[in-house]
């Protein structure tokens, strides 16, 4: 054995520590860190002003009951006239997919999104010629036991999607400089990935009556993201312009209508055989507003991303596509 | 085969046998937690615990039931019986944890090896398992604080996993966010793969940390490094399994002997025996303490020992330990006095109830409860959201290192039922999903001094929010209040059910206030205690009985339009 006198070991054990001390503290800086030029959203868009903004796909009465085949072909036809999902991918593109991934709680129950409109969505990236598709959330009930009840974590992976469990300590400080907010942890993998593409279950909530599109940004936070709900309509506003979305698909294929946003009771779920696809994630917010019995006008939250110029109010003005899917 | 080489071949077959024992223990320990399918091997995992004859005599006394009976320990009792303390000497992890540690002890601090004498403190182990004994019969089980199995699996769990886990997943996310690299090569390449295999793998995307690990890691530390003084002094002094393995061990099928060959007095075999079952000493050699490790035979250069084939019913002359009456006396008065000490308290008596101590849920009343539990930490090991934690004082001294429920810390899974499915003792019922749902182990409480509707006139309940009763237990009302400016507005202010809530305390680990939450659950209300319960079942049938009616629609338009208070 080397021999190692007192004053050796006293400097090892010295640096050891400093660098355990000093090298977080170079690392998490507390000052805000703005995201490189990969943050989503920002490339030029491919889409002219004739391309289609918003698709919805219905399913016609008593065609089937297969519930998964009724998802996947909902979001395929979706997508489909939307332009394809060649329209948001490109050819080795690094995907993130932000299906609600909240609850420990059954794909039945709703209080997720619906795992097979998931899966769809993961294989038309990598036909689009994605290079990898990772599927996250920020889980409010533990992460592993919500990926695998929920059913998306069999789903994803079976067609090669990567799971990732966000680790708390990954966060960083965003520059959101938004109305409320000035900045905020978010998730540097998420943040760096070619494309993020929000995928919501339409559902109740307690307090802003409705959680769909933007509410569903609320699981790529972290920090004490609780405080949110003192000024949600103005936080989600401010995440939503922070990301810029390209893509938000709502699945309202079963739809909870009570005691959201968990859930639990199958009485307070809808099958409404939906699923809308579209660049405007405030007009897809008010059409699941309105699927859910409400005006998008009184839903605060719907009407402050209108405000503050994030998206139609009126998502017919947008001239929506309707599919009668079969 | 000469008794030396053969000697040899045994303690390597010995050593495998030893590293696969603590590695299982170890993989067990890690495999304990949510399955991926809801159901744990039951059996598989604790079957270390379902080996320790100690855990099933004192778990029986203490809960009088036969039921607690394992058969596999049995086996254990008989094996001693026909091989001595081989537990000691192959099977017991912790045993080889201490054998790792004490052949550290040459080499790090460069001692000459000393003969290893027989102690008459050897005797305390036996004194302190007679006292555990004695508590149990009592219905004080306090086996679990000694007990090594108990002792090992708790500071894993508590203390060196999650210490494990903190130093990798620190050190891979510093070289994340350093992102250090040479050309378009990156250290990342590395430590990303082995950062996700182990969260995946080992460790779960979850962080348990564990209040009072630091107690307990110390415990551990302590009586590892005993052995730079004496090799397994913990074995040898304290262990309270080794103690009652020793009284089994009374005439084994294998005797130490001397062989023909002339021994010389060199030590040697004295110097190897890590029990200081005095070897040398060839007829007075120590049958209840000796490990059955075969050092000594492999240690003499004259092939002068030899462990001998006898039957057990034929006494052959060896050494006795000699466990006197009067000290035993002392024991037992000493088993007496401690359960009278622990039991002397008003939570023990029942007549008062710590609103902190949350048990988990299917946990038996508090006194059949820590008849049971053996402070083990499964259930901590198990539970996904780390909620559950070692208590310290909360369940006074008798039940230290038991698991409550801390729900700043982690909440009790709605759909999850693992501590009970784990539990190695009972302690802990295994209840089905569709029983622990309801089952109430706390109540919610809101303080509205704090809560952000009430206190501060904002916008919350994330209570409500996160609820998981099926049709809320947390609900909220709104109400109308009056701002500073002296505008009114309807917020909407969480309100609890107590016929729903069920404790389950994510209510409070998900509140905003960090430091003291606005809504707490305490143990007011759990369904295993009925002495602390202040909520008639059922909703009130007459509600007309107060003044409690409801408020007509003129009354609603009378509401007042300035405030109370003036300007």
């Amino acid at each position: 054995m080397a021999k190692q006198n007192r004053r050796d070991f006293l400097k090892q054990t010295a640096l050891a520590t400093s660098t355990m001390i000093l090298a977080p503290g170079a690392v998490w800086c507390p000052s805000p860190v703005r995201a490189g030029p990969a943050r989503p959203g920002t490339r030029t868009g491919t889409a002219g002003s004739s391309a289609v903004e918003i698709a919805i796909a219905r399913l016609q009465e008593g065609v089937t009951t297969d519930l998964q085949a009724i998802a996947v072909k909902l979001t395929e036809a979706a997508m489909e006239s939307l332009g394809g999902m060649g329209r948001f991918v490109s050819k080795g593109d690094v995907v993130w997919l932000k299906p609600n991934i909240g609850w420990n709680s059954r794909p039945e129950l709703a209080a997720n999104t619906n795992p097979d409109v998931v899966a769809t969505l993961v294989r038309l990236c990598f036909e689009a010629g994605a290079k990898q598709v990772k599927v996250g959330d920020n889980a409010c009930n533990t992460a592993r036991q919500t990926y695998r009840t929920s059913g998306i974590a069999a789903a994803a992976e079976k067609v090669g999607a990567d799971l990732v469990f966000l680790d708390e300590r990954r966060f960083k400080d965003v520059a959101l400089q938004g109305e409320q907010l000035t900045t905020w942890p978010l998730y540097p993998e998420i943040l760096d990935a070619d494309l993020l593409i929000n995928v919501p279950v339409v559902k109740h909530h307690g307090l802003s009556r409705v959680s769909l599109g933007m509410k569903n940004y609320m699981g790529i936070i972290g920090g004490e993201r609780s405080r949110w709900h003192q000024a949600l309509p103005a936080c989600l506003c401010d995440i939503t312009a922070y990301l810029q979305p390209r893509l938000t698909v709502l699945d309202a294929v079963r739809v909870l209508t009570a005691h959201g946003p968990r859930g639990g009771n199958p009485a307070d779920v809808q099958q409404r055989n939906v699923v809308a696809a579209g660049t405007d994630v405030v007009a897809l917010d008010a059409f699941g507003a309105e699927l859910l019995g409400h005006e998008p006008a009184k839903i605060a939250t719907v009407r402050a991303g209108f405000e503050a110029g994030l998206g139609q109010l009126d998502y017919r003005s947008l001239a929506p596509v309707e599919l009668a899917v079969s | 085969m000469n008794p030396r080489r053969r000697a040899r071949l045994i303690i390597w077959i010995r050593r495998v046998v030893q590293i696969a024992c603590l590695l299982s223990f170890f993989a067990l320990l890690v495999a304990t937690r949510d399955p991926g399918h809801g159901q744990t091997p039951t059996g598989l995992l604790q079957v270390f615990f379902a080996i320790d004859p100690l855990v099933y005599l004192t778990t029986w006394l203490a809960a009088q039931s036969a039921a607690e009976l394992s058969l596999l320990a049995l086996i254990t009792v008989g094996v001693t019986f026909l091989l001595g303390r081989v537990f000691c000497g192959w099977i017991c992890p912790f045993g080889t944890l201490h054998n790792a540690v004490a052949s550290l002890r040459g080499k790090l601090r460069r001692v000459l090896p000393r003969t290893e004498q027989f102690s008459r403190w050897q005797r305390a182990k036996y004194y302190l398992l007679y006292a555990l004994v004695v508590m149990a019969l009592l219905g004080v089980h306090w086996i679990g604080v000694f007990d090594p199995l108990s002792l090992l699996y708790r500071s894993t769990t508590t203390a060196l996993l999650p210490g494990l886990q903190w130093a990798v997943e620190d050190g891979a996310t510093t070289v994340y966010f350093v992102d250090p690299h040479l050309g378009s090569w990156h250290l990342t390449s590395i430590t990303e793969p082995v950062y996700q295999f182990l969260r995946v793998h080992l460790f779960g995307p979850e962080r348990p940390i564990f209040q009072g690990s630091g107690v307990i890691l110390l415990i551990l530390l302590v009586a590892l490094a005993l052995n730079l003084y004496r090799a397994r002094f913990w074995c040898r002094y304290v262990c309270p399994l080794g103690a009652l393995l020793g009284l089994c061990a009374v005439r084994p099928l294998l005797r130490l002997s001397g062989t023909a060959a002339e021994c010389n007095d060199c030590g040697l075999c004295s110097m190897r025996c890590p029990a200081a079952a005095q070897p040398e000493t060839r007829e007075r050699w120590l049958p209840r303490e000796c490990f059955g490790c075969w050092n000594c035979v492999a240690a003499c250069n004259n092939s002068g020992l030899d462990f001998r084939f006898v039957w057990p019913w034929r006494r052959t002359p060896t050494g006795q330990v000699d466990l006197r009456k009067r000290a035993a006396l002392t024991a037992v008065v000493g088993g007496v006095g401690g359960a009278l000490l622990m039991r002397i308290t008003p939570p023990a008596q029942g007549r008062t109830f710590n609103p902190l101590l949350i048990r988990p849920p299917g946990a038996r009343a508090e006194r059949q409860f820590l008849q049971r539990c053996i402070q083990c930490g499964m259930c901590m090991k198990t539970c996904p959201t780390g909620g559950l934690q070692p208590t310290w004082d909360e369940a006074g001294l008798e039940g230290v290192w038991t698991p409550m429920l801390v729900p700043r810390i982690g909440w009790c899974e709605y759909e999850c039922n693992l501590c009970g499915q784990v539990c190695p003792t009972g302690a802990i019922n295994p209840l089905p999903l569709a029983t622990k749902k309801p089952l109430k182990i706390g109540l919610a409480v809101i303080d509205t001094t704090r809560c952000l509707p009430y206190a501060y006139d904002r916008e919350c309940i994330v209570c409500e929010e996160h609820c998981p009763i099926p049709t809320k237990a947390i609900y909220f009302v709104q109400r109308e209040v009056t701002g500073r400016d002296g505008g009114r507005r309807l917020l909407k202010q969480p309100e609890v059910d107590p016929e729903l809530c069920n404790g389950c305390g994510i209510c409070e680990n998900k509140c905003p206030f960090a430091d003291l939450p606005a809504i707490r659950v305490t143990s007011a209300g759990e369904d295993r205690h009925s002495d602390n319960q202040p909520i008639l079942p059922g909703p009130p049938a007459d509600a007309q009985w107060s003044d409690y009616v409801t408020p007509s629609a003129a009354d609603s338009a009378a509401a007042p339009t300035a405030s109370p208070y003036g300007d």
